[in-house]
């Protein structure tokens, strides 16, 4: 906060106009808070705030009926010691792995097939976002009927009974692949604009060199997509932490032997229907911090590896 | 010849690969149309992917007319949009601009808890609001619904600043010689320039917020302040195999979006990539 | 620096004046709105899609007797009713009247959260089915208006598909050993078709391409499981509340259930039935089904959905005779209701012959206040059905309904776990072990 303006540096010259500059700066930084209050009126009530009550929450044994009562750690001992969050984070944690890569390896894929100048590319591109501008949950609702056993459009379509969703080995890759068709249409897009600000001279000096389309690819395009590939694992992996309106949708109460029992939807069962106020707040703070940890690797990992110097 | 051969050869495939996409990207949308117009009887006695004949609009007059009462969730969910953009827009902007033009003591820490404030998953948030909603009595009410966000976003906040940043210093002052206060700055000058940034926000909270399900879920109850996703979520519950009905249900939820989405297709399309929303 | 603070102020203001706005204008009535103009509005929260329009009816000629107060239904579907229930109740904002069943009701007596409706409105008590007055009295008090009993369980058959395979409904029974004694794993059996239309008696019977169910065995506590258990002379629950199904008697019958399906395929798959508790309606008003075991809260249903002819025999005879589960539901008073005067008009009015006659007339349901009953079987009669196994007709030997204060938390442990042993998953015997295990867990 350094003055920098020509009034402050004229200011100097007299302590009349010190104190005009005072005054002003007192008036500005009024302002600014004025301006500021209502927003900071909202964050602190609404995102600042909830964390210190969820800690509070953690502590303590509530079934929202009877009053709240003192329980110290408990609630963290049963939480790491009872096994089912570990499970749903394990679980959250292979969703992530089914989802992510395939999802932005077929974004990725159908980017370079957008942009090979192929007339119709625009409107492609544009409805391959559609299912990731509705509603998760109405999505859900769409493919619950899709993959439904008996009444369902998919098995009608292959001839086959397959409980998509009611098979434990299936469950979690059908709501994995519900996930990816949602959001692989947004993907593309970042690859798109990414490729298509790929500087045309470096493509052309390639091609001059002799490098085939194949050489091309691994060699100049993927390397300077890297930063649109992180922005897209970075927020893919964030969100899909946090996946649960599809799968609320999709599977209901953790589906067949609870194997869709994603960590969102687990805090959500805890809280509300089992009403175990106090386990469901510890296992919102380990989540938050897990994320928290990761938001925090990718950014260092982000920032280490994504500087390209194109001038030279 | 042969190597523009290999390439038209190349352009075919990756036409039919593309065409593929377009058709499993888009075939769950006609399929529940497809559905939603067809009659309950049909439905039982054909197979599921048979096309609607005779095409009847039974499933929405069911939906619109009698105890669903799906006019209810639509209008709720619009008011909900509406104060919500108006509120998050306006306070975003007053934020944005006081971190991006002022200067006042606590700038840097402040802005850093905006941002820090991003890492906040709903999730984590959802039981002390509703702990705290419910001790306010405020369970159920059109408050509950928009509070938490009609203050304005951090994300917002950040995206704003960073554009604000970029408006020529000569506009702002040339507006102060003439006497305008703060706010009739941002009035007249800030928000006139800020078009396409408002616009891409506006995108967004429309967006994001017609399809929020999470704290509408917890947040209400009952059929008075029921959201058009809790709508569609009640009502598939309710109506399990009544598979008609719910389609018809989803695709009133789905429509609107996808009418907003195609006459601003280019401007969403451009928004997605500028700011990476979710 | 004041003004433009007030400027600022203004534009808050503003942005909040809109929100304010809003809410009022879309109207309507909720637990928290209320007299306007001098009228009070009572909500009544409800999860049966038929009696809700025998309960509009009823409420109109409330209304008309009672000017000043006007009654609003809440419909909430079943499969979140009472996970909502008790997050409403503890949030202030559940209706005036509600519906519950035994799950959350020894809970919600024990927090204060009814009105005595023993005390304040005893005078009516004699007109209620005993049965359901005795089942929600907790501590010498009764919480609630009876509402609904269901009347027994029985069998809902299509006359067409029983007819032609010559199978005769009313004399069914079954046996753990499925020996020369059990006639409805026969029958169903010979009601069950694939797609290439071979019966499930028949050799090449492929029970993955089922076009035609048998029967309706599946994961449901009042129409099938509860009744099983109970006609093989076994308990749910012990005297004390806790769980008893794993012993002999309760492992015999679920293993009789789930082979119907898992086995011999004459029952939907637990992938359809296990988390859409209609599945199996829906198939018997397609014509799809055979025998759709359910109670009176269906048969509404199925007169107004099924486009052939039916008829209800009795309930499957097991070896401890035909064993029925006969529950009732209850209208319970919301106790922190502000309108408390409205709200016991409105009990009481459901707790009248005249007031609980709609249930009866239309014949949604079967009203639990005794004089209202004739009504509903007068319905049934002038519609040409036989609604005789729902009562005595049909057996006379009943098993405890679900009960205790925990018997919710409960029912929650143990139900991912029955998921399981439905879906032929988790063997019968240490599936039913390991649920009363989780579930006795549950209630200490």
């Amino acid at each position: 906060m350094v003055a920098d303006t020509a009034q402050s540096s004229a200011a100097r010259s007299s302590t009349a106009s010190s104190d005009a500059a005072a005054r002003r700066r007192r008036r500005e930084t009024g302002t600014a808070y004025a301006l500021l209050a209502p927003s900071l009126f909202g964050i602190t009530t609404f995102l600042v705030l909830p964390i210190l009550v969820v800690v509070w929450l953690s502590l303590n044994r509530w079934d929202l009926i009877s009053p709240v009562k003192f329980a110290g750690l408990d609630n963290f001992r049963q939480v790491l010691s009872d096994g089912q969050f570990a499970r749903s984070l394990l679980i959250t944690a292979v969703f992530v792995v089914l989802v992510i890569p395939l999802q932005t390896g077929l974004g990725l894929f159908a980017a370079t097939l957008l942009t090979r100048g192929l007339p119709g590319s625009s409107v492609l591109r544009v409805l391959y976002v559609l299912p990731w501008i509705c509603a998760p949950l109405v999505l859900g609702v769409v493919w619950r009927w899709i993959l439904s056993p008996t009444d369902g459009a998919l098995n009608a379509l292959i001839g086959r009974r397959i409980e998509w969703l009611a098979d434990p080995a299936l469950a979690l890759p059908s709501v994995a692949a519900v996930t990816i068709w949602t959001q692989v249409g947004y993907v593309t897009l970042f690859f798109v604009a990414g490729l298509t600000s790929i500087p045309t001279h470096l493509l052309e000096a390639a091609r001059i060199d002799g490098a085939n389309a194949w050489q091309t690819f691994w060699r100049i395009k993927l390397p300077l997509l890297r930063p649109t590939t992180f922005f897209v694992l970075v927020t893919g992996v964030i969100s899909s932490f946090q996946v649960f309106d599809s799968i609320y949708a999709l599977t209901p109460q953790g589906g067949p032997q609870g194997v869709t029992d994603v960590v969102a939807g687990r805090i959500y069962y805890q809280a509300f229907q089992s009403r175990q106020i106090g386990q469901a707040a510890v296992m919102a703070l380990l989540l938050f911090v897990l994320l928290v940890v990761i938001t925090v690797v990718q950014q260092r990992w982000f920032s280490r590896r994504t500087t390209y110097d194109l001038s030279t | 010849m042969s190597a523009s051969l290999r390439r038209r050869v190349a352009d075919l495939a990756a036409y039919l690969l593309l065409l593929v996409g377009a058709v499993v990207t888009v075939a769950p949308f006609l399929l529940s149309l497809m559905t939603a117009l067809k009659s309950p009887q049909q439905f039982a006695s054909q197979t599921p992917l048979s096309p609607p004949a005779p095409v009847t609009l039974s499933n929405f007059t069911e939906l619109f007319g009698g105890r669903y009462d799906f006019v209810s969730p639509v209008v709720v969910t619009a008011q909900v949009v509406a104060v919500v953009l108006v509120g998050q827009l306006a306070f975003s902007v007053l934020a944005a601009y006081a971190f991006a033009r002022l200067r006042f003591p606590g700038r840097e820490v402040l802005f850093w808890v905006y941002l820090a404030t991003l890492m906040v998953p709903a999730v984590v948030t959802i039981i002390p609001l509703y702990a705290m909603f419910t001790a306010a009595g405020l369970r159920n009410t059109f408050w509950a619904l928009v509070l938490p966000q009609v203050f304005g976003s951090p994300y917002a906040i950040f995206l704003l600043r960073e554009y604000f940043r970029g408006i020529p210093e000569d506009l702002v002052s040339a507006a102060r010689l003439d006497g305008c206060n703060t706010l009739q700055v941002l009035w007249h000058v800030v928000v006139p320039v800020s078009r396409p940034i408002l616009a891409t926000l506006t995108i967004i909270t429309v967006v994001s917020h017609w399809n929020n399900f999470l704290w509408p879920l917890v947040i209400t109850s009952g059929p008075k302040w029921q959201t058009l996703t809790l709508a569609t979520a009640n009502l598939q519950s309710q109506y399990n195999g009544n598979w008609t009905l719910v389609m018809a249900a989803t695709t009133v939820a789905i429509v609107p979006l996808l009418l907003l989405f195609l006459v601003f297709q280019r401007h969403v399309v451009r928004s997605i990539t500028i700011t990476g929303f979710k | 620096m004041r003004s433009r603070l007030a400027a600022v102020a203004a534009t808050t203001l503003l942005a909040l004046g809109a929100a304010a706005c809003s809410p009022s204008s879309s109207g309507g009535g909720d637990a928290a709105q209320q007299s306007s103009g001098g009228k009070t509005t009572v909500t009544v929260r409800i999860w049966d899609d038929q009696v809700a329009k025998a309960y509009e009816q009823s409420f109109a000629a409330f209304t008309k007797a009672n000017p000043d107060i006007t009654v609003k239904l809440n419909l909430v579907p079943f499969a979140d009713y009472f996970t909502k229930l008790p997050l409403d109740v503890s949030s202030g904002t559940v209706d005036d009247i509600f519906w519950t069943n035994t799950t959350p009701f020894g809970a919600l007596a024990d927090s204060g959260a009814l009105i005595d409706v023993g005390s304040a409105l005893g005078d009516e008590k004699s007109g209620w089915v005993p049965a359901a007055v005795e089942q929600y009295t907790r501590n010498g008090k009764l919480w609630g208006v009876p509402a609904l009993t269901d009347g027994r369980i029985a069998v809902f058959y299509n006359k067409d598909l029983v007819t032609k395979a010559g199978v005769d409904p009313a004399k069914l029974r079954w046996d753990p050993s499925e020996g020369a004694s059990d006639t409805l794993l026969p029958a169903a059996k010979k009601l069950t078709k694939d797609s290439a239309g071979r019966t499930g008696d028949q050799s090449g019977f492929d029970g993955s391409k089922v076009t035609q169910y048998g029967y309706n065995a599946g994961n449901d506590l009042q129409a099938i499981y509860w009744n099983f258990v109970g006609s093989n002379g076994g308990q749910m629950q012990a005297p004390d509340g806790s769980f008893v199904f794993a012993d002999t008697k309760g492992q015999q019958a679920f293993q009789y259930i789930t082979d119907l399906i898992n086995k011999h395929h004459v029952a939907p798959s637990a992938a359809d039935t296990n988390d859409n508790g209609d599945f199996s309606r829906d198939k018997f008003l397609q014509g799809k089904m055979a025998l759709f075991q359910s109670g009176t809260y269906n048969l509404k249903n199925v007169a107004d959905g099924a486009k052939f002819g039916w008829a209800v025999a009795p309930l499957p005879e097991g070896p401890a005779g035909r064993v029925s589960v006969v529950n009732s539901v209850i209208a319970a008073g919301n106790a922190k209701t502000p309108r408390k005067d409205a709200t016991l008009k409105v009990l009481k009015w459901l707790g009248s012959t005249e007031g609980a006659s709609f249930v009866g007339s239309s014949g949604a349901a079967l009203p639990a206040v005794t004089d209202a009953q004739q009504a509903y079987y007068d319905f049934w009669k002038k519609q040409g059905v036989d609604t005789s196994a729902f009562g005595e007709a049909g057996g006379t030997k009943t098993i405890q309904p679900p009960f205790g204060p925990k018997f919710g938390d409960g029912a929650n442990a143990y139900a991912p776990t029955f998921k399981e042993i439905f879906a032929g998953r988790t063997p019968v015997g240490p599936g039913l072990q390991k649920a009363q295990d989780d579930a006795n867990e549950a209630i200490k």
